[in-house]
Parts: C-alpha cells; structure tokens; sequence
C-alpha cells in the first residue's frame, strides 16, 4: 500500500551504498531483523538514500545514549507509538 | 504493547513522568509548563534526563509516520498480531495558539544530537527537488502553527494556490493523524503529477518539521507559566 518501498536486494547506486553503510553501524543483536535483510524502517526511507544516515545519525545520539536508560528509552519510544497507532 | 498509553501506570514516579512527556510531546506538546518540569524534577528526572526524553519522543514520531506513510512490514515474527490503527480514531488537537518566549531547555547541553538535528534540518530545508524550498516552507509553516510553534513564521503572508492547499492537507495528516496514511492520502497529489519520490519528500518535510517543532514547542512551554499552577495531569487535557 501508500508509497514504494526498495529493498536491499532492488537497490542500486547511492541506495544501496547507504544501506551498506548502514549494516557496518554496530547494533544490538535485539535491533538485528531475523530476515538478515536492512531493518524496515530504513528501508521505510528509501525513496530519498540522503535523508537516510541524516534520520539514523540523530537516532545514535538519542537511542544509543543517556542519560535515560536503554529500557527508560524505550519506554518513551513504545508510549510514542502506541499513541501515535504505529504497529510496525 | 501499551494498551492505552494515556493510562499506564508505569510502576515508580519517575518512569510515570516519562510515560506523561512522551503524552505531551505527542499529542499537545503546548501544554506543557513550569510547574510540570517541577513535578517530574520531584519524581527524579534531572534537565537533561527530559530534555533527552522530550528530544527521544519527538524523534520516534518521525519514525512512526515514515512507518505509515510507506506501510512498512514487520521485521520480525510475532506470536500476537498487533491491532490494526483505527482510521477513526479522531486527529490530535491543533494548538490554540502560537508559543514563544524563552526556552527552558535548551539542545546545547546535547551537542551531537544538536548538530545531528540541524544537518538533517539543513539537508531537509535547503534543497529544490523533488520538492521546491518555497513547498517546503509552506509545509513547514503549517506545521508551525499546528503544533504552536512561535519561532517559525505563520502562512499567512504566503499566496496560497490549490496545489499548496493539497500539500498542506497531506501534512496536516502526516502530523496530526498518521495512522489515517493511506493510497486516499496521496491520490489529490497523484494527479498532480507527483510520483513516489515527490510524494515521499511531502510526508518527509512534514515529520521534519514536526520533529523540530514539537522540541522547539516542548522546551519554551517548559519555561512558562506559574511553577506552583495546578495542571491536568496526563493526557488530553
């Protein structure tokens, strides 16, 4: 539905530069999707391989530090999503 | 998975008053006050935990309606489907008026976050496809305002046309109603002759700005009104 969506196997060029760029970024296994493949939600940003390390850099300096606690974090973000009816 | 996040009982004061910022930061980020930034300060939170909260909520907004606006599978097997988003569930508020005044917190005590947020404002603002810098400030000004946002200027010195007018009904979703995103959203735009590219660089524009509006809106309510009023508590006040 709604808007395209290029996965890492159909990507090319600058696409699937960021995308490689984006697999060497160190993350918690939790954070690793089991389908090996780019997280959806970077893959979520496709249409514009720019906007991609710009959103992910602003999230290392807020979901990969604290002061707040990994679990305080993600309390904030599930109460954010769950209001906002975002189920992904 | 939060049933009703304006309910939760999160277990201690302090994890109660994070549940209640990421409320206000999402839904009505004006409302926020002095006496607020006091009562969370009681429950154990320091500056920088809420301005790192605050920053966090903002940010995860983004994600969520990016999430919408694509559609965006699972990544992972679960044993419980999540609901489905109910189209019907009503719009957040548009504030009834614009803030401005000076700020409580302030982004410099986080640097690497202040200058991430402002190469992804530079990157988002200051380019001409596949949207023009002037569509981009139209949808930011409308954002501004609907989230109270005084440090942007209004539309109203802008000339609207009816392709503005569709932009700004597609962000006005984007920003108050995301979980209505859907191909009915972008159907007005396709037949402008937007693609998916132009179509995706709207809905980006608009949770951009949204992201900075709803800090920029959280840390100056924070600085105003009495530390002693009396407030409503979480939720939609």
């Amino acid at each position: 539905m709604a808007l395209a969506i290029i996965g890492y196997e159909a990507s090319r060029g600058q696409l699937r530069d960021t995308y490689d760029k984006m697999r060497e970024r160190p993350l918690p296994p939790v954070y690793r999707p089991s389908h090996g493949g780019s997280p959806g939600i970077i893959t979520a940003h496709s249409l514009d391989p720019a906007l991609i390390p710009r959103v992910f850099m602003t999230s290392s300096t807020l979901n990969g530090a604290g002061p707040l606690a990994w679990a305080e974090r993600e309390l904030v973000n599930a109460t954010t999503s769950r209001l906002n009816q975002c189920f992904y | 998975m939060i049933a009703d996040a304006r309910s939760v009982q999160a277990g201690s004061p302090r994890l109660q008053a994070l549940v209640e910022i990421a409320a206000r930061v999402t839904i009505e980020p004006w409302t926020m006050s002095r006496h607020m930034l006091k009562r969370w300060y009681e429950a154990g939170l320091s500056a920088d935990d809420v301005l790192h909260a605050v920053a966090l909520s903002a940010y995860f907004g983004h994600l969520n309606r990016i999430a919408d606006a694509v559609g965006v599978p699972l990544d992972y097997e679960v044993r419980t489907l999540p609901p489905h988003a109910d189209p019907m569930e009503p719009a957040w508020p548009e504030a009834p008026k614009s803030l401005s005044g000076r700020a409580a917190l302030e982004l410099t005590s986080r640097p690497a976050t202040a200058n991430a947020l402002n190469d992804w404002r530079n990157y988002m603002f200051h380019r001409d496809a596949p949207l023009t810098r002037r569509q981009r400030t139209v949808i930011a000004r409308h954002v501004a305002v609907w989230l109270g946002d005084g440090g942007i200027s209004p539309p109203d010195d802008l000339t609207i046309n009816p392709l503005d007018d569709a932009l700004r009904m597609l962000a006005h979703e984007v920003t108050l109603a995301p979980w209505r995103l859907s191909d009915a959203s972008f159907a007005t735009l396709r037949e402008a002759g937007f693609d998916d590219a132009a179509l995706f660089d709207v809905c980006a524009t608009a949770t951009s700005a949204g992201v900075f509006s709803r800090i920029a809106v959280a840390f100056t309510a924070l600085g105003q009104g009495r530390a002693s009023s009396v407030d409503a508590g979480i939720g939609v006040s």
